[in-house]
């Protein structure tokens, strides 16, 4: 092997990614990028330029792409995992924040701030199939479990609109605090749970009989109760612990997701935003907006074990499928 | 050929500076985009013990009094932050606990105050800028009475422009120190917090 030969191989080997680690794909609100970690050594291991404010990002159901919607470049962009670089645009309509698949992972569907629609986009296709009219600054985006109920958070008429994904109408509006962001199912669809950012509570619906049955408050000595906004929701598969980010309270507070009761805080990073576990639950990932970092936190101790730097204003998190 | 300052011009650069349209009604001389949070709340930065019974003793401890300061400039990189922390509280693991309280209150009033003179420096720069932007309006105006006189008379007008170039000098570097300057309350902020997390890691 000629040294030149040697010296590529040995760079190819220390670049490689083991084929067993989980990456985790972090959009970066003002620095225009995506930060790349491995979840095995807690390391950046590429940032992806991406285009204007990168928010919502997921990984679609086979693990190949990565989408991220760009807002003020009013699409969403399609980031190649094995490549790490953008190949692709999907045509989401304005200003797309926040969005979800449908449980096959075939339909996108994409809130638009601005124009107070969803976007309905079929994913291999790259096409737009429709939309749905929905209630001001729609925002949080989640899909039922059986895959029959998109709700949809909207931001000024503090509602979750209850829509069917058959007949793409909507059935049902559930009232919430002010400024819903997020809404998350337990995986059985025992309850759906909307988190109110101004409002500073996570509601607790039945999505059967659509209504409201219970609010999740959070308190914290010496903090101003305005400094206790709920975003980001994470709850573990057997829908028994959750955990809710608190923006400017830099802290996750640990939920019982049995009884709705707070049972700890934990002190994250500046800002802290949305939430994303490792696919065995062994580790939640917090992305910290201000202090442009990632906590992750050791789930069976409850503790903070890393801090990891990205780029600037770190907002939405994906874990890659196992 | 008679040179005429653009008035126009200078009235919009005026314009751009952002005097007088506070976005926070209840701080009018605050001239940053990022929100005026006047003081940062310790809960907002510390999980750990309770600090109200350190509170004014670490000025006593000559350690700690030595180290704040140094840990608090900027210019020290937070990587030797980190190793300095980890060195002063490993000195004595029966104490950590209490050193750990001492240094972390020290760097919360230190850099809390340095916020705070940092903050009242830009409102006092914002009033002075409001009260120059007059001063060249003022200063337009009567260079273009000059301009337009019946007989001109070129030293005076000569004198007036130079001024007037002066101030608009003076008015624009003004302007982008303030927006450089803006930016040190929220570093400051970042800074107290990820010593905050060293130092709670540490008393671990």
């Amino acid at each position: 092997m000629s040294r030149q030969m040697f010296y590529a191989v040995a760079i190819w080997l220390a670049c490689a990614v083991p084929a067993s680690a989980t990456m985790a794909y972090v959009s970066n609100e003002k620095s225009n990028t995506v930060s790349v970690i491995d979840t095995d050594s807690w390391t950046v291991t590429r940032t992806i330029k991406v285009g204007q404010r990168p928010r919502g990002i997921e990984f679609t159901h086979d693990g190949k792409s990565v989408l991220v919607a760009v807002g003020d470049d009013d699409t969403i962009e399609v980031i190649d995992v094995a490549k790490q670089e953008v190949v692709d645009t999907l045509p989401s309509g304005p200003d797309p924040e926040l969005f979800v698949q449908d449980a096959a992972g075939k339909l996108l569907y994409v809130a638009n701030e601005n124009d107070n629609t969803v976007t309905i986009i079929d994913i291999a296709r790259r096409g737009r199939l429709g939309e749905v009219q929905v209630g001001v600054e729609p925002e949080g985006m989640a899909i039922s479990p059986d895959g029959k109920i998109l709700i949809n958070t909207s931001e000024t008429t503090n509602m979750a609109h209850f829509i069917d994904t058959a007949t793409r109408q909507i059935v049902a509006n559930v009232l919430v605090d002010a400024r819903p962001r997020f809404a998350e199912f337990k995986r059985d669809n025992s309850e759906l749970w909307v988190s109110a950012e101004i409002g500073g509570t996570v509601t607790v619906i039945d999505p059967v009989k659509r209504e409201a049955t219970g609010k999740i408050s959070f308190a914290i000595p010496g903090l101003r109760r305005e400094a206790i906004q709920p975003v980001g929701i994470g709850m573990t598969k057997d829908g028994k612990t959750a955990f809710v980010a608190l923006g400017p309270a830099n802290r996750v507070a640990v939920v019982d997701a049995m009884t709705h009761q707070v049972t700890k805080y934990l002190l994250v990073g500046q800002r802290v935003w949305h939430l994303a576990f490792t696919p065995d639950e062994k580790y939640l990932l917090t992305t910290n907006g201000v202090s442009n970092d990632v906590s992750v936190i050791d789930v069976a101790a409850l503790k903070v074990i890393k801090t990891i730097q990205v780029g600037e204003l770190p907002w939405g998190i994906a874990m890659a499928p196992p | 050929m008679r040179s005429r300052v653009p008035v126009a011009a200078l009235f919009a650069l005026l314009g751009m500076t952002g005097l007088g349209r506070a976005a926070d009604p209840r701080y009018p001389d605050w001239p940053c985009a990022q929100a005026k949070v006047p003081e940062v709340s310790l809960a907002a930065v510390w999980a750990g013990p309770d600090l109200d019974d350190v509170a004014n003793k670490w000025k006593d401890n000559a350690t700690v009094s030595a180290l704040v300061p140094r840990l608090a400039a900027r210019r020290t990189p937070l990587d030797e932050a980190e190793k300095a922390i980890a060195e002063f509280l490993s000195d004595s693991p029966a104490r950590k606990e209490e050193r750990g309280k001492l240094l972390f209150a020290g760097l919360f009033e230190t850099l809390n105050a340095q916020r705070g003179s940092v903050m009242s420096g830009l409102e006092r720069i914002t009033r002075k800028q409001r009260e120059a932007a007059d001063a060249i309006r003022a200063e337009t105006l009567s260079m273009h009475a000059l301009q337009d006189a019946a007989t001109p008379d070129p030293a005076k007008i000569e004198q007036t422009g130079n001024q007037l170039l002066w101030q608009t000098r003076i008015f624009e570097d003004r302007r982008r120190v303030i927006k450089f300057v803006c930016e040190v309350p929220v570093a400051i902020d970042q800074r107290l917090f990820a010593l905050g997390r060293i130092i709670q890691q540490g008393m671990e």
